[in-house]
């Protein structure tokens, strides 16, 4: 080589560098959805967060981590109005096995508290488990949030979520009237203060604030069995249809994307994730999402 | 000093009566076992006043007619021994300086209360409620006192938070311990809170003339006891004070008022025997004559009868305005048989999980003061709740199934188009139908082509409502996002049928 060439090739190396580095990082690994299935639900619920990496790639040892599941509903769990209680516990063992100095779970509920805690069989589900917190939502907890979003300038935040470490989403798969689907970016609600009827007016806009705005580290969506009418609050068990899968992503674009298809719907169907997905929260073409049958 | 046993008994009696009404709240279990209603099934004044008024029987009055047979035996030992407000009376007398007894209450105003009460009950106005002891002490600790213990127990909680944020998790067990077993879950305001307090605050003034001034000269619940007393075998001997001593007037807080005991208003506490410089004092069973004639003059009788009369007739008037949204608890289908029943003693109120349930101050008439109302802006019904009926002590509101309960009919919803964002402001909402808790939906909504506000046609979700499943529970309205005034509101119907068990016969929860 002479030096002429050795200049101009260091040369068009040093100018590429920052472009390739780009481009090798845009072009990051696919959205990946795992899929696990089985009438163990603790167990399935383990191979889905297997299937993304472990529970150990989100927790580290000393975190404080919020686990929050729908139990916005007074029902029993098979009615798939909540998230089923096998499930939310099997993720908190998993956030406590991987090094979690407290695991905290809660949701702003619809129903008296109280009963939606006990009847959705989750209080008891935690109940004796060390360093994990099963507390109704304390109203002063609520802070006022800066979120500069299309619809929401400000809201009102539950501070637990936002202060913890890692915060894992864990939603029902379940129909909801207004949104037709209530998945992860919805399941982002129940960390919400105020006059949560407000946002309906505009909810595709205010959950794509909300949840640029909130960083969740994992979604894990259980449809061990999935309300197909009535909801999001059901409560006829014909309207339930028993499919025992956990799917689990990074990406809650993409899980939703994904739990969709489990109602014969399209993403592109459901306004909640098409706003996400245009505001780059993450992956709504299912053919450009990775999916893992765990 | 030792307590004599009464007082220990009143003691016993009275931490059970704060025992059962903090018990008398959902603590995560569907059932109540022990509420405080137990003090009312007990109540012979409820149980008079309900059989004049109802004219028919019922079971929950069993231990209330057992009370009739305890005191036919013993004597009016209920107020010595038993009664809460009684024994509240007795704590605080002692640090009350008495002047002397009013005249005007002496003689027989007691029945001037009770006559009418009565009466009125027979002229299916029970109001006995209002006055009775138990009642009045619930209601001032419903309304007002415990309210305050659970506002200012969770400011000071509240304001550790805004001092110390997050690190007040460090003594939240020590909190937590006394939210859940002491109080009320909620922060409420009632109407009348302050009238509530006053009644009782009043009944306490009182014993600025004599000891026992309520009980001795008002109260209907132990003039009707002291009546009934009067039957009992059990004397205290001597009848009378001894002429070498008379130091049963000091000790007696009620019946030595002249020199012979006034047997029906001896409460049986018994310190009289326990004082006695001599041993002289005995209570022992033997027949002897009472004091006075059995019943209370004529001119009295028919003057308590026309008096109630006179009082049911015009109490019955109700502002019809208010009607549109008399919403009772579930499980009222009627109200005229609600009002003979119900003795307004704040419970149903009281364990109300939503709170949605609060005293009619003028709603339902003069009549109707202190009875449950549904108000929904303020809390709904909860569907799978059935506290309300298994507290009250009548069974004005029934105790139901919860299977039952949730088919009960408490009003209609209706939309108010000029409020309903989707009609007025041509925007999505329909929080109502999300949140209707009827399995197939009272409140359902259809994609209507609008033009909108800004005049370009856009699609919205029109709510409309399936009367004939809609229970009115109220949680459309309670949950309308619309400030102030709800979209939707629950009016009150005539025809409360039960709504039909759903044709697909599906179990639902």
């Amino acid at each position: 080589m002479d030096r002429r060439t050795f200049i101009k090739a260091t040369g068009s190396a040093v100018l590429l560098a920052p472009v390739l580095i780009r481009e090798t990082l845009a072009a990051r690994e696919p959205s990946l959805v795992a899929v696990a299935e089985g009438t163990d639900y603790a167990a399935t619920t383990r191979k889905a967060i297997n299937a993304v990496g472990g529970m150990k790639r989100f927790v580290k040892s000393g975190d404080v981590v919020v686990v929050k599941p729908n139990m916005g509903w007074d029902r029993a769990s098979e009615f798939a109005a909540n998230t089923h209680p096998l499930v939310v516990r099997a993720v908190v063992e998993e956030c406590l096995a991987a090094g979690a100095k407290k695991v905290k779970v809660f949701d702003y509920t619809c129903n008296d508290s109280r009963r939606c805690y006990v009847n959705s069989g989750i209080e008891g589900a935690l109940k004796g488990m060390k360093n994990v917190e099963c507390k109704q939502i304390e109203p002063e907890r609520f802070k006022k949030t800066t979120l500069n979003g299309q619809f929401l300038k400000e809201w009102e935040l539950y501070d637990e979520a936002l202060s913890a470490n890692v915060y894992i989403n864990v939603p029902i798969a379940k129909h909801h009237g207004l949104s037709k689907l209530t998945l992860g970016l919805k399941n982002v609600m129940g960390i919400m203060g105020g006059n949560r009827g407000y946002v309906h007016r505009s909810l595709d806009i205010a959950l794509a604030d909300i949840n640029a705005h909130v960083k969740t580290h994992l979604t894990i969506i259980d449809a061990t069995r999935i309300l197909t009418a009535h909801g999001p609050q059901g409560g006829n068990i014909a309207d339930v249809k028993v499919l025992n899968k956990v799917i689990a992503s990074t990406d809650t674009v993409a899980a939703d994307a994904f739990a969709t298809t489990l109602f014969g719907m399209k993403p592109s169907d459901i306004p909640v994730t098409v706003a996400a997905y245009k505001r780059g929260l993450g992956e709504m073409n299912l053919d450009k999402i990775r999916i893992v049958r765990a | 000093m030792k307590l004599a046993p009464s007082r220990i008994c009143q003691l016993f009696f009275l931490a059970l009566f704060l025992l059962l009404f903090v018990q008398t709240e959902y603590r995560g279990r569907d059932e109540i076992n022990a509420a405080v209603n137990a003090f009312f099934r007990v109540d012979p004044l409820v149980l008079f006043s309900y059989l004049l008024a109802v004219k028919s029987w019922s079971w929950l009055l069993l231990p209330a007619l057992l009370m009739v047979v305890a005191t036919l035996l013993l004597g009016r030992f209920f107020c010595g021994w038993i009664c809460p407000l009684g024994t509240l009376l007795d704590l605080v007398t002692s640090k009350i300086r008495k002047s002397a007894p009013i005249k005007a209450l002496k003689g027989n105003t007691k029945y001037w209360l009770l006559l009418p009460l009565l009466s009125a009950s027979l002229f299916n106005l029970n109001l006995s409620g209002l006055l009775d002891p138990i009642a009045i002490l619930l209601r001032a600790l419903t309304f007002l006192f415990y309210p305050i213990l659970g506002m200012a127990a969770r400011g000071g909680w509240v304001s550790l938070y805004s001092a110390i944020g997050e690190r007040r998790d460090t003594v939240a067990p020590a909190y937590n311990l006394i939210r859940d077993n002491l109080l009320p879950f909620r922060d409420t305001i009632y109407p009348l809170a302050f009238f509530s307090a006053a009644v009782l605050i009043c009944i306490i003034a009182l014993e600025r003339f004599e000891t026992r001034n309520w009980c001795r000269n008002l109260c209907p619940l132990g003039t009707l006891l002291g009546w009934l007393g009067r039957f009992s075998p059990f004397n205290r001997l001597p009848t009378s004070l001894c002429g070498d001593c008379g130091k049963c007037r000091e000790l007696c807080p009620t019946g030595f008022d002249r020199d012979v005991l006034i047997k029906e208003e001896c409460i049986l506490c018994m310190e009289c025997q326990r004082g006695c410089p001599h041993g002289r004092i005995s209570f022992l069973p033997g027949l002897m004559k009472g004091n006075g004639p059995l019943l209370p003059e004529r001119r009295l009788l028919l003057g308590g009868m026309a008096g109630g009369m006179l009082l049911a007739l015009p109490a019955r008037f109700r502002p019809p305005e208010k009607q549109s949204r008399l919403l009772r608890p579930p499980g009222v289908q009627d109200e005229d048989d609600f009002l003979k029943k119900c003795v307004r003693c704040g419970e149903c109120m009281k364990v109300c999980l939503k709170n949605a349930l609060y005293p009619a101050a003028y709603q339902a008439g003069l009549e109707g003061i202190y009875t449950p109302l549904v108000i929904p802006r303020l809390g709904y019904c909860e569907y799978n709740c059935t506290l309300c009926g298994q507290v009250c002590p009548t069974g004005a509101i029934p105790s139901l199934p919860v299977e039952a309960k949730r088919r009960e009919v408490i009003g209609k919803a209706v939309f108010d188009k000029n409020h309903c964002l989707p009609f007025a402001r041509k925007i999505d909402c329909i929080v109502c139908e999300e949140h209707c808790p009827i399995p197939e939906k009272a409140i359902r909504s259809r994609d209507v082509q609008v033009s909108g506000l800004d005049g370009l046609v856009k699609t919205v979700k029109e709510p409309y409502l399936v009367e004939e499943i809609c229970n009115g529970c109220g949680i459309c309205e309670n949950v309308c996002p619309v400030e102030t005034k709800a979209g939707i509101e629950v009016f009150a119907v005539k025809n409360r049928t039960p709504i039909p068990v759903q044709s697909d016969g599906h179990e639902s929860n």
